[in-house]
Protein backbone atom coordinates (compact mmCIF):
# COMPACT_ATOMS: atom_id res chain seq x y z
CA UNK A 1 0.00 0.00 0.00
CA UNK A 2 1.15 3.29 -0.99
CA UNK A 3 2.40 5.61 2.09
CA UNK A 4 0.94 8.87 2.17
CA UNK A 5 -0.36 11.58 4.74
CA UNK A 6 1.30 12.00 8.29
CA UNK A 7 2.39 9.38 10.62
CA UNK A 8 -0.29 8.24 13.40
CA UNK A 9 2.33 8.75 16.19
CA UNK A 10 1.97 11.98 15.18
CA UNK A 11 -1.60 12.26 15.85
CA UNK A 12 -2.18 9.84 18.29
CA UNK A 13 0.10 12.88 20.59
CA UNK A 14 -2.64 15.29 19.32
CA UNK A 15 -5.35 15.86 22.65
CA UNK A 16 -8.04 16.00 19.52
CA UNK A 17 -7.27 12.53 18.15
CA UNK A 18 -6.04 10.58 21.22
CA UNK A 19 -9.14 8.62 21.48
CA UNK A 20 -9.64 7.47 18.29
CA UNK A 21 -8.91 3.92 17.39
CA UNK A 22 -5.86 2.74 14.88
CA UNK A 23 -8.36 2.09 11.58
CA UNK A 24 -9.70 5.72 12.46
CA UNK A 25 -6.65 7.45 12.83
CA UNK A 26 -5.30 5.31 9.43
CA UNK A 27 -8.15 7.26 7.27
CA UNK A 28 -7.61 10.45 8.54
CA UNK A 29 -3.71 10.45 8.77
CA UNK A 30 -3.73 9.83 5.38
CA UNK A 31 -5.77 12.87 4.27
CA UNK A 32 -3.23 15.61 6.29
CA UNK A 33 -0.25 16.89 3.85
CA UNK A 34 3.20 18.23 5.14
CA UNK A 35 3.16 21.79 5.18
CA UNK A 36 6.94 24.03 6.18
CA UNK A 37 7.15 27.85 7.21
CA UNK A 38 10.20 29.34 8.10
CA UNK A 39 11.20 31.31 11.13
CA UNK A 40 8.87 34.42 11.26
CA UNK A 41 6.88 33.39 8.56
CA UNK A 42 3.20 34.04 8.64
CA UNK A 43 1.36 30.59 8.63
CA UNK A 44 -2.63 32.19 9.30
CA UNK A 45 -3.79 36.21 9.42
CA UNK A 46 -6.64 37.45 11.72
CA UNK A 47 -9.54 38.41 9.13
CA UNK A 48 -8.52 36.24 6.17
CA UNK A 49 -10.53 33.25 5.24
CA UNK A 50 -9.42 29.57 6.33
CA UNK A 51 -8.39 27.04 4.55
CA UNK A 52 -6.97 24.35 6.52
CA UNK A 53 -6.75 23.27 10.17
CA UNK A 54 -2.65 22.26 11.43
CA UNK A 55 -1.46 20.24 13.67
CA UNK A 56 2.37 21.15 14.84
CA UNK A 57 4.79 18.79 14.00
CA UNK A 58 7.86 20.26 14.81
CA UNK A 59 9.10 23.66 15.94
CA UNK A 60 7.06 26.53 17.84
CA UNK A 61 4.35 28.75 16.43
CA UNK A 62 3.21 32.11 18.47
CA UNK A 63 -0.34 33.38 18.52
CA UNK A 64 -1.61 36.97 18.04
CA UNK A 65 -4.83 38.47 19.04
CA UNK A 66 -5.16 42.11 17.67
CA UNK A 67 -1.57 42.38 17.26
CA UNK A 68 -0.78 40.93 21.06
CA UNK A 69 1.03 37.55 21.64
CA UNK A 70 -1.26 35.49 23.26
CA UNK A 71 0.33 31.87 23.03
CA UNK A 72 3.10 29.99 22.59
CA UNK A 73 2.16 26.64 20.55
CA UNK A 74 4.32 24.01 20.40
CA UNK A 75 4.38 20.00 18.55
CA UNK A 76 1.43 18.46 19.27
CA UNK A 77 -0.60 21.33 19.13
CA UNK A 78 -3.33 22.46 16.84
CA UNK A 79 -4.69 25.74 15.36
CA UNK A 80 -6.86 26.66 12.43
CA UNK A 81 -10.00 25.11 13.12
CA UNK A 82 -12.15 27.83 14.50
CA UNK A 83 -12.57 29.27 10.98
CA UNK A 84 -13.10 25.76 8.89
CA UNK A 85 -16.16 25.27 11.85
CA UNK A 86 -18.18 28.37 10.33
CA UNK A 87 -16.29 29.14 7.21
CA UNK A 88 -15.86 32.62 8.63
CA UNK A 89 -12.08 34.66 9.12
CA UNK A 90 -9.59 33.30 11.17
CA UNK A 91 -9.58 34.40 14.39
CA UNK A 92 -6.33 35.32 15.32
CA UNK A 93 -2.54 35.36 13.36
CA UNK A 94 -0.25 32.59 14.33
CA UNK A 95 3.58 33.27 12.69
CA UNK A 96 6.37 30.49 13.12
CA UNK A 97 8.44 31.37 15.69
CA UNK A 98 11.48 28.86 14.26
CA UNK A 99 11.81 26.54 11.43
CA UNK A 100 8.11 24.81 11.56
CA UNK A 101 6.47 21.60 10.22
CA UNK A 102 2.64 21.13 10.33
CA UNK A 103 0.63 18.61 9.19
CA UNK A 104 -2.44 20.26 7.65
CA UNK A 105 -6.01 18.77 6.98
CA UNK A 106 -7.90 21.16 4.40
CA UNK A 107 -11.46 22.61 4.87
CA UNK A 108 -12.47 19.88 2.15
CA UNK A 109 -11.37 16.97 4.18
CA UNK A 110 -11.89 18.57 7.80
CA UNK A 111 -15.55 19.21 7.88
CA UNK A 112 -16.03 15.43 6.70
CA UNK A 113 -13.58 14.16 9.54
CA UNK A 114 -15.38 16.01 11.94
CA UNK A 115 -19.06 15.27 10.94
CA UNK A 116 -17.69 11.14 10.95
CA UNK A 117 -16.27 11.21 14.16
CA UNK A 118 -18.46 12.22 17.17
CA UNK A 119 -15.33 11.74 19.73
CA UNK A 120 -13.44 14.82 17.34
CA UNK A 121 -16.70 16.85 17.24
CA UNK A 122 -17.43 16.44 20.94
CA UNK A 123 -13.62 17.54 21.88
CA UNK A 124 -13.95 20.55 19.63
CA UNK A 125 -17.30 21.63 21.41
CA UNK A 126 -15.26 21.42 24.41
CA UNK A 127 -12.13 23.69 22.83
CA UNK A 128 -14.80 26.14 21.85
CA UNK A 129 -16.01 26.15 25.48
CA UNK A 130 -13.14 26.75 26.89
CA UNK A 131 -12.67 29.19 24.34
CA UNK A 132 -15.52 31.10 25.16
CA UNK A 133 -15.60 31.10 28.87
CA UNK A 134 -12.03 32.39 28.27
CA UNK A 135 -13.31 35.01 26.41
CA UNK A 136 -16.29 35.87 28.90
CA UNK A 137 -13.79 36.41 32.14
CA UNK A 138 -11.80 38.77 29.75
CA UNK B 1 -6.66 5.88 -16.13
CA UNK B 2 -3.31 8.10 -16.32
CA UNK B 3 -2.73 10.40 -14.37
CA UNK B 4 0.36 12.24 -16.29
CA UNK B 5 0.29 12.54 -19.82
CA UNK B 6 2.27 14.31 -22.47
CA UNK B 7 0.69 18.37 -22.85
CA UNK B 8 -0.36 17.06 -26.46
CA UNK B 9 -2.40 14.07 -24.83
CA UNK B 10 -4.16 16.56 -21.97
CA UNK B 11 -7.91 16.43 -23.34
CA UNK B 12 -9.63 16.51 -20.39
CA UNK B 13 -10.21 19.26 -17.93
CA UNK B 14 -11.87 17.40 -15.36
CA UNK B 15 -8.77 15.78 -14.84
CA UNK B 16 -5.62 18.47 -15.69
CA UNK B 17 -7.37 21.80 -15.91
CA UNK B 18 -8.29 24.38 -18.10
CA UNK B 19 -4.89 25.26 -18.72
CA UNK B 20 -3.24 21.97 -19.79
CA UNK B 21 -6.16 21.18 -22.34
CA UNK B 22 -5.48 24.40 -23.68
CA UNK B 23 -2.10 24.47 -24.52
CA UNK B 24 -2.77 20.67 -25.45
CA UNK B 25 -5.11 21.77 -28.00
CA UNK B 26 -2.51 24.37 -29.07
CA UNK B 27 -0.11 21.76 -29.56
CA UNK B 28 -2.47 19.60 -31.86
CA UNK B 29 -3.60 22.39 -33.59
CA UNK B 30 0.44 23.14 -34.47
CA UNK B 31 0.84 26.18 -32.41
CA UNK B 32 4.34 26.49 -30.69
CA UNK B 33 4.46 25.37 -27.25
CA UNK B 34 7.25 24.48 -25.42
CA UNK B 35 7.45 20.69 -24.30
CA UNK B 36 5.84 19.38 -21.60
CA UNK B 37 3.23 17.33 -18.96
CA UNK B 38 0.38 17.64 -17.60
CA UNK B 39 0.01 16.38 -14.00
CA UNK B 40 -3.67 15.23 -13.06
CA UNK B 41 -4.94 16.73 -9.67
CA UNK B 42 -5.17 13.50 -8.18
CA UNK B 43 -1.21 12.73 -8.54
CA UNK B 44 -0.41 16.70 -7.38
CA UNK B 45 -2.49 15.87 -4.35
CA UNK B 46 -0.75 12.45 -4.17
CA UNK B 47 2.37 14.30 -4.23
CA UNK B 48 1.68 16.85 -1.81
CA UNK B 49 0.40 14.35 0.35
CA UNK B 50 3.71 12.45 0.58
CA UNK B 51 2.92 9.23 -1.66
CA UNK B 52 6.18 7.75 -2.92
CA UNK B 53 4.77 6.00 -5.77
CA UNK B 54 3.13 9.31 -6.76
CA UNK B 55 6.62 11.16 -6.53
CA UNK B 56 8.26 8.36 -8.56
CA UNK B 57 5.40 8.50 -11.26
CA UNK B 58 5.62 12.28 -11.95
CA UNK B 59 9.71 12.03 -12.04
CA UNK B 60 10.00 9.62 -14.43
CA UNK B 61 7.47 11.36 -16.62
CA UNK B 62 9.07 14.87 -16.21
CA UNK B 63 13.11 13.37 -16.75
CA UNK B 64 13.13 13.28 -20.41
CA UNK B 65 12.18 16.94 -20.71
CA UNK B 66 15.81 18.13 -18.86
CA UNK B 67 16.07 21.23 -17.02
CA UNK B 68 14.93 23.70 -16.11
CA UNK B 69 11.30 23.44 -15.72
CA UNK B 70 8.54 25.62 -15.42
CA UNK B 71 5.77 24.68 -13.22
CA UNK B 72 2.60 26.18 -13.50
CA UNK B 73 -0.88 25.36 -11.54
CA UNK B 74 -3.92 24.20 -13.90
CA UNK B 75 -6.56 23.76 -11.57
CA UNK B 76 -9.74 22.45 -12.75
CA UNK B 77 -11.60 25.92 -12.51
CA UNK B 78 -9.33 28.16 -12.73
CA UNK B 79 -8.77 30.52 -15.69
CA UNK B 80 -12.51 30.22 -16.78
CA UNK B 81 -14.67 33.04 -17.83
CA UNK B 82 -16.02 34.24 -14.54
CA UNK B 83 -12.85 34.17 -12.57
CA UNK B 84 -9.27 34.00 -13.49
CA UNK B 85 -7.62 33.46 -9.49
CA UNK B 86 -4.46 35.44 -11.06
CA UNK B 87 -2.06 35.40 -8.44
CA UNK B 88 -3.51 33.29 -5.88
CA UNK B 89 -2.06 29.70 -7.65
CA UNK B 90 1.07 29.15 -7.33
CA UNK B 91 4.01 29.35 -10.56
CA UNK B 92 7.46 28.27 -10.02
CA UNK B 93 9.90 29.11 -12.64
CA UNK B 94 13.16 27.42 -12.42
CA UNK B 95 13.02 24.42 -10.98
CA UNK B 96 16.37 22.93 -11.57
CA UNK B 97 14.94 19.15 -12.65
CA UNK B 98 12.56 16.40 -12.08
CA UNK B 99 14.05 14.98 -8.71
CA UNK B 100 13.18 18.67 -7.22
CA UNK B 101 9.57 18.67 -8.79
CA UNK B 102 7.99 16.89 -5.34
CA UNK B 103 8.39 20.26 -3.18
CA UNK B 104 7.68 22.34 -6.37
CA UNK B 105 4.06 20.23 -6.84
CA UNK B 106 3.38 20.67 -2.58
CA UNK B 107 3.88 24.43 -2.86
CA UNK B 108 1.44 24.56 -5.90
CA UNK B 109 -1.46 22.60 -4.47
CA UNK B 110 -0.96 24.03 -1.33
CA UNK B 111 -1.44 28.10 -2.86
CA UNK B 112 -4.24 26.49 -4.06
CA UNK B 113 -5.67 25.51 -0.76
CA UNK B 114 -4.15 28.61 1.18
CA UNK B 115 -5.86 31.16 2.87
CA UNK B 116 -6.08 33.85 0.06
CA UNK B 117 -7.27 31.22 -2.39
CA UNK B 118 -10.03 30.18 -0.06
CA UNK B 119 -11.29 33.54 0.46
CA UNK B 120 -11.02 34.35 -3.26
CA UNK B 121 -13.49 30.74 -3.79
CA UNK B 122 -16.13 32.48 -1.63
CA UNK B 123 -15.53 35.94 -3.11
CA UNK B 124 -16.30 34.42 -6.60
CA UNK B 125 -19.20 31.88 -5.56
CA UNK B 126 -16.38 28.99 -6.17
CA UNK B 127 -16.34 27.46 -2.66
CA UNK B 128 -15.43 24.04 -3.78
CA UNK B 129 -12.70 21.54 -3.26
CA UNK B 130 -10.14 22.64 -5.80
CA UNK B 131 -8.85 20.23 -8.26
CA UNK B 132 -4.96 21.17 -8.59
CA UNK B 133 -3.50 19.84 -12.23
CA UNK B 134 -0.20 20.90 -12.89
CA UNK B 135 1.84 21.95 -15.85
CA UNK B 136 5.35 21.06 -15.96
CA UNK B 137 7.49 22.77 -18.87
CA UNK B 138 10.73 23.46 -20.15
CA UNK B 139 11.71 26.28 -19.47
CA UNK B 140 12.64 29.19 -21.95
CA UNK B 141 15.38 31.52 -21.40
CA UNK B 142 13.62 34.27 -23.36
CA UNK B 143 15.15 37.63 -24.78
CA UNK B 144 11.65 39.16 -24.34
CA UNK B 145 8.39 38.03 -23.54
CA UNK B 146 5.14 39.39 -22.57
CA UNK B 147 1.06 39.41 -22.90
CA UNK B 148 -0.99 40.19 -25.71
CA UNK B 149 -5.03 40.33 -25.93
CA UNK B 150 -6.46 39.64 -29.46
CA UNK B 151 -9.58 42.18 -28.63
CA UNK B 152 -8.95 45.13 -26.42
CA UNK B 153 -9.60 44.23 -23.28
CA UNK B 154 -10.34 48.26 -22.04
CA UNK B 155 -12.32 49.53 -24.94
CA UNK B 156 -13.49 45.84 -26.91
CA UNK B 157 -12.37 47.69 -30.08
CA UNK B 158 -11.53 44.94 -32.52
CA UNK B 159 -7.22 45.62 -32.36
CA UNK B 160 -4.68 43.60 -30.66
CA UNK B 161 -2.95 44.96 -27.66
CA UNK B 162 0.76 43.36 -26.58
CA UNK B 163 2.36 44.58 -23.53
CA UNK B 164 5.88 43.39 -23.94
CA UNK B 165 9.66 43.42 -21.88
CA UNK B 166 13.12 42.15 -21.88
CA UNK B 167 13.58 38.51 -20.26
CA UNK B 168 11.20 36.39 -18.85
CA UNK B 169 7.05 37.22 -18.52
CA UNK B 170 6.67 37.27 -15.05
CA UNK B 171 8.65 41.44 -15.13
CA UNK B 172 5.20 42.16 -17.34
CA UNK B 173 2.58 39.97 -15.20
CA UNK B 174 3.63 40.59 -12.06
CA UNK B 175 3.65 44.97 -12.63
CA UNK B 176 7.60 44.59 -11.97
CA UNK B 177 8.19 46.90 -15.32
CA UNK B 178 6.18 49.76 -17.39
CA UNK B 179 5.89 47.05 -20.43
CA UNK B 180 6.56 48.53 -23.82
CA UNK B 181 2.97 48.94 -25.49
CA UNK B 182 1.73 48.14 -28.65
CA UNK B 183 -1.39 47.97 -30.88
CA UNK B 184 -1.88 46.83 -33.79
CA UNK B 185 -5.45 45.74 -36.21
CA UNK B 186 -5.78 42.92 -37.90
CA UNK B 187 -4.39 43.55 -40.85
CA UNK B 188 -0.47 43.29 -38.91
CA UNK B 189 -1.09 47.11 -38.94
CA UNK B 190 0.85 49.07 -36.26
CA UNK B 191 -1.57 51.76 -34.29
CA UNK B 192 0.56 52.61 -31.71
CA UNK B 193 4.38 51.93 -30.30
CA UNK B 194 4.81 53.32 -27.07
CA UNK B 195 8.32 52.87 -24.75
CA UNK B 196 7.90 51.56 -21.62
CA UNK B 197 9.86 52.21 -18.12
CA UNK B 198 12.31 48.74 -18.40
CA UNK B 199 14.55 48.88 -15.28
CA UNK B 200 14.82 45.39 -14.86
CA UNK B 201 14.40 42.41 -16.32
CA UNK B 202 13.20 38.49 -14.68
CA UNK B 203 15.94 36.10 -15.68
CA UNK B 204 16.82 32.18 -14.35
CA UNK B 205 18.88 31.73 -10.79
CA UNK B 206 21.65 29.87 -11.27
CA UNK B 207 20.28 27.68 -7.99
CA UNK B 208 16.90 27.56 -8.84
CA UNK B 209 14.24 30.40 -9.12
CA UNK B 210 14.54 33.77 -10.72
CA UNK B 211 16.52 36.86 -9.91
CA UNK B 212 15.12 40.80 -10.92
CA UNK B 213 18.56 41.87 -13.16
CA UNK B 214 19.19 45.75 -13.52
CA UNK B 215 19.47 46.27 -17.16
CA UNK B 216 21.60 48.53 -19.07
CA UNK B 217 20.86 51.84 -19.60
CA UNK B 218 20.12 51.68 -23.02
CA UNK B 219 18.10 48.50 -23.15
CA UNK B 220 15.37 50.86 -20.06
CA UNK B 221 13.51 52.62 -22.78
CA UNK B 222 14.57 50.97 -26.08
CA UNK B 223 11.45 48.89 -27.55
CA UNK B 224 11.98 44.93 -27.30
CA UNK B 225 9.64 43.99 -30.28
CA UNK B 226 11.10 44.48 -33.78
CA UNK B 227 8.33 44.79 -36.47
CA UNK B 228 8.44 41.47 -37.77
CA UNK B 229 8.10 39.73 -34.32
CA UNK B 230 5.15 42.02 -33.88
CA UNK B 231 3.39 40.40 -36.81
CA UNK B 232 4.86 37.35 -35.53
CA UNK B 233 2.57 37.62 -32.75
CA UNK B 234 -0.41 39.25 -34.82
CA UNK B 235 -0.22 35.79 -36.78
CA UNK B 236 -0.26 33.83 -33.47
CA UNK B 237 -3.39 36.11 -32.54
CA UNK B 238 -5.09 35.11 -35.25
CA UNK B 239 -4.65 31.26 -34.75
CA UNK B 240 -5.56 31.43 -31.36
CA UNK B 241 -8.66 33.16 -32.74
CA UNK B 242 -9.12 30.39 -34.88
CA UNK B 243 -8.01 28.30 -32.50
CA UNK B 244 -9.64 28.95 -29.33
CA UNK B 245 -12.64 31.77 -30.39
CA UNK B 246 -11.97 35.30 -30.06
CA UNK B 247 -11.03 37.79 -27.33
CA UNK B 248 -8.05 36.07 -25.86
CA UNK B 249 -5.42 36.65 -23.30
CA UNK B 250 -1.88 35.33 -24.08
CA UNK B 251 1.23 34.86 -22.64
CA UNK B 252 4.06 34.83 -25.21
CA UNK B 253 7.92 34.41 -25.04
CA UNK B 254 10.61 34.74 -28.15
CA UNK B 255 13.49 32.77 -27.33
CA UNK B 256 16.30 31.98 -29.41
CA UNK B 257 14.54 34.08 -31.88
CA UNK B 258 11.34 32.13 -32.28
CA UNK B 259 7.69 32.95 -30.57
CA UNK B 260 6.37 30.20 -28.32
CA UNK B 261 2.56 30.25 -27.00
CA UNK B 262 2.68 30.35 -22.90
CA UNK B 263 -0.75 30.25 -22.18
CA UNK B 264 -4.33 31.27 -23.54
CA UNK B 265 -7.20 31.97 -22.08
CA UNK B 266 -10.42 34.70 -22.25
CA UNK B 267 -10.17 37.29 -21.31
CA UNK B 268 -11.92 37.89 -18.06
CA UNK B 269 -11.94 41.98 -17.54
CA UNK B 270 -13.01 44.07 -20.41
CA UNK B 271 -15.33 46.38 -21.65
CA UNK B 272 -16.54 43.84 -24.46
Amino acid sequence: MATRGAPIESLQRVPLFADLGTRDLQRIARLFKPRRFASGETVIKEGSGGSAFFVIEAGEATVFLNGRKRATLKPGDYFGEIALIDTGTRTATVTAASDLVCWGLTYWDFRPVVQANGRIGWKLLQGMATLLRAAREG
Amino acid sequence: MSRVVPLAKARDERLFGSKAVGLGQAIRDGLPVPPGVALSGSIVEAVAAGEESAIREVVQWAKPLGGPLAVRSSAVDEDGASASFAGQHLTLLNVPSAEALNSALSEVWWSANSDSAITYRQRVGLFTRPSVGVVVQVLLEPESAGVMFTRNPVTGTDERVIEASWGLGEAVVAGLVIPDHYRLDRTGLVLERKPGLKKIAVRRAPIGGTVEEKLPRELVERLCLTHDQLQDLNRLAGRCDEVYGPARDIEWAIAGGTLYLLQCRAITKSGI
